[in-house]
């Protein structure tokens, strides 16, 4: 399972799911707000209009009723000419003034109003100033006068249209109101769609987080048991396959053994024969020489050539190919020995190791004009000391043998800990290896580059082996005519159960 | 060998070069004694425990015997000769085999094996070797079979 599809990163879908989701729902509820914001802004403003009508209602009403009252109490001064009723007129009068002004000023906004209002003034002042002339002449004592006036012109015309044109007024500001209130509920209606969208996407955005992040849980509680079912057959398996290659392990070991001990057996008859035939041809010359120094003539040129030469040369050649193939088996059985044989994990300090190395082959090394530096400090390691030191004095030796022939010889050796593991290096300034070569050297009985040195191409197949069993590994960086060296990667500690 | 001149030697050993080698260069070591070769391990024990000129019935021997065999394993053999209430188990046994595996080595010491030699692949020690066995046996004292 790859990890870019469970974590939630914001990479991988679930992440964008996650995100898309909360910033739907952030956008969402800023919308619901702002609608909110903006609904009871536009409820305070109706409000404020309502309470403006109302007023307007009111000193309407006001202006009406004062209207009248001076109405009535100028006709009680004209009937019965008493103070009572001028009073109440100067009373109303008086009233009536900042009332009109204050409905002018109230109205003075609407132009729809505004001819109605030049009217209502236009009428008041008339009336006011018919009513005056009556008073006067009642106040001179000419009532009878102001009666006629009065029946001549009643001035009831004039306060019917006065009330009509309050009505329309107070029609007007109605209209306006309801107008308001019109809009106010599409007002609060578009408000509550928009709540209600807000709160289905919230809703759908919840719904939806809800259920990446259940799948994501179960995804990852899976993966989780997955993981935990592998981990508990894992050692299992490791055991398994462990056991299996230790028994495959076991059956080459076996089978090189088998073989190579086998093969021996008839090897001894050729070489002990060959030797009884070499040891029988001895007499045999002899009794040529005898006879050509004898009787010259019973001796032919045939059999003189078979005594002479092809015996000799044929049990030489049956000699040389037998000592090989000797050496050979005896390579196979020392490698299928060193398989089998117990290893004993220790402390060993490697710059020892490599101390002790190079002075048990120090006369070589002299011999070969070699110079060998060894780097300290050098890592303590846990592992074998028999098969280390045989790995080691293998690629020292092979680093002192192929020398390149103009250069002076130098090896290196060096070991450090990286990342759990220990690697060995031994590099030399020789003739160096092809790169095509590299895997081959490892094979038994394979060689490189030119064949000048003794040997049988028994030491690296050793030293893998070796490095195998030591839980290691062995690998070389060379190219031709640039020197070589070989990396020995070893686990700080050997265990017992890998080797 | 002493000088009692009947104390003959049996040879177990499947491979007939072997045997013959092996032969040759006893002789060469001047043993001239009676030299029986078995290439099979039912044969050879037949003589052993029952032929009325073997070992068991009359008279003393000493076995050469090799661990690589047909039939058995020479360590069966080995055991059969040395175990408790065999008539041979005092007769000396030289175990003669290529195996030079220690676990080997120590199991036929341990079943009584008296001398164990591993055969050299190269002639010259093997000639050398089975000389030196020659004229060890030369001197060793070998028991008289018990009746």
């Amino acid at each position: 399972m790859q990890g870019s599809s469970t974590t939630p990163s914001a990479e991988s879908p679930i992440g964008r799911i996650l995100i898309a989701a909360m910033v739907t729902g952030f956008l969402a509820l800023l919308i619901a707000a702002a609608t909110a914001g903006y609904a009871l802004q536009q409820g305070n403003r109706h409000t404020d209009w309502v309470i403006h009508t109302y007023r307007v209602e009111s000193v309407l009403t006001e202006v009406r009723r004062l209207v009248e009252q001076k109405e009535t109490a100028r006709r009680g001064y004209m009937l019965a000419g008493t103070r009572p009723f001028l009073d109440s007129f100067d009373q109303a009068s008086a009233a009536l003034a900042p009332r009109v002004a204050e409905l002018r000023a109230l109205t003075a906004d609407n132009p729809n109003q505004r001819a109605p209002m030049a009217e209502v003034l236009r009428r008041l002042a008339a009336l006011d100033a018919v009513q005056r002339m009556t008073n006067s002449l009642v106040d001179q004592g000419r009532g009878a006068e102001a009666l006629r006036r009065f029946r001549g012109d009643s001035g009831l015309e004039r306060v019917r249209r006065l009330r009509e044109t309050f009505q329309t007024m107070a029609h007007e500001e109605r209209r306006l109101l309801n107008l308001r209130d019109a809009e106010q509920s599409a007002n609060r209606r578009m408000f509550s769609v928009v709540v209600v969208v807000a709160g289905l996407l919230l809703v759908l955005v919840t719904l939806i987080s809800f259920l990446t992040v259940r799948r994501y849980t179960r995804e990852l509680g899976e993966s989780r048991d997955a993981l935990s079912t592998l981990n508990a057959t894992l050692e299992e398996q490791v055991t398994e396959r462990t056991a299996d290659l230790a028994l495959a392990n076991e059956e080459i070991q076996r089978f090189a053994y088998i073989v190579s001990h086998d093969l021996r057996s008839p090897l001894v008859n050729v070489m002990g024969f060959t030797a009884e035939l070499s040891a029988a041809a001895q007499p045999l010359a002899e009794l040529i020489d005898r006879a050509e120094a004898e009787a010259p003539q019973i001796v032919t040129e045939e059999a003189r050539l078979a005594a002479r030469e092809d015996l000799p040369e044929a049990i030489g050649f049956i000699r040389t190919s037998t000592a090989k193939m000797d050496r050979l088996i005896n390579a196979i059985l020392k490698l299928s020995r060193e398989g089998r044989r117990v290893l004993a994990p220790e402390m060993i300090a490697l710059d020892q190791l490599a101390e002790q190395i190079t002075d048990a082959i120090r006369h070589v090394i002299d011999d070969r004009g070699v110079t060998v530096t060894i780097e300290r400090p050098m890592p303590v390691i846990v592992s074998d000391r028999i098969a280390l030191e045989q790995i080691l004095s293998n690629l020292i030796e092979n680093a002192t043998k192929y020398r390149h022939p103009t250069r002076a010889a130098e090896v290196h050796i060096s070991a450090e800990e990286t990342r759990g593991r220990v690697i060995v290096a031994v590099r030399d300034n020789g003739r160096g290896i092809d790169p095509r070569d590299h895997q081959r050297i490892f094979d038994l009985f394979r060689r490189s580059g030119q064949q000048d040195q003794p040997g049988e191409g028994i030491g690296l197949a050793h030293v893998r082996a070796l490095a195998y069993r030591l839980g290691g590994t062995i690998s070389v960086e060379s190219q031709l005519g640039e020197g070589a060296t070989f990396f020995l990667s070893l686990p700080p500690s050997l265990s017992i159960e890998s080797a | 060998m002493n000088d009692h001149r009947s104390v003959g030697i049996v040879m177990i050993e499947d491979d007939e070069g072997h045997a013959r080698l092996i032969e040759k260069n006893i002789r060469r070591a001047g043993i001239l004694n009676d030299i029986r070769h078995f290439t099979d391990g039912t044969t050879a024990l037949d003589y052993l425990f029952h032929a009325p000129d073997g070992p068991a019935k009359s008279g003393p021997a000493m076995v050469l015997l090799d661990l690589n065999l047909p039939d058995m394993s020479g360590t069966d053999i080995l055991a059969r000769i040395k175990k408790e209430g065999s008539p041979l188990k005092r007769a000396p046994v030289v175990v003669l085999t290529t195996t030079d595996d220690k676990v080997e080595i120590q199991r036929c010491y341990d079943l009584g094996c008296n001398v164990y030699i591993t055969k050299p692949v190269n002639y010259e020690n093997f000639a050398q070797a089975i000389r030196q066995l020659g004229l060890f046996l030369s001197v060793i004292q070998v028991p008289e079979v018990e009746g």
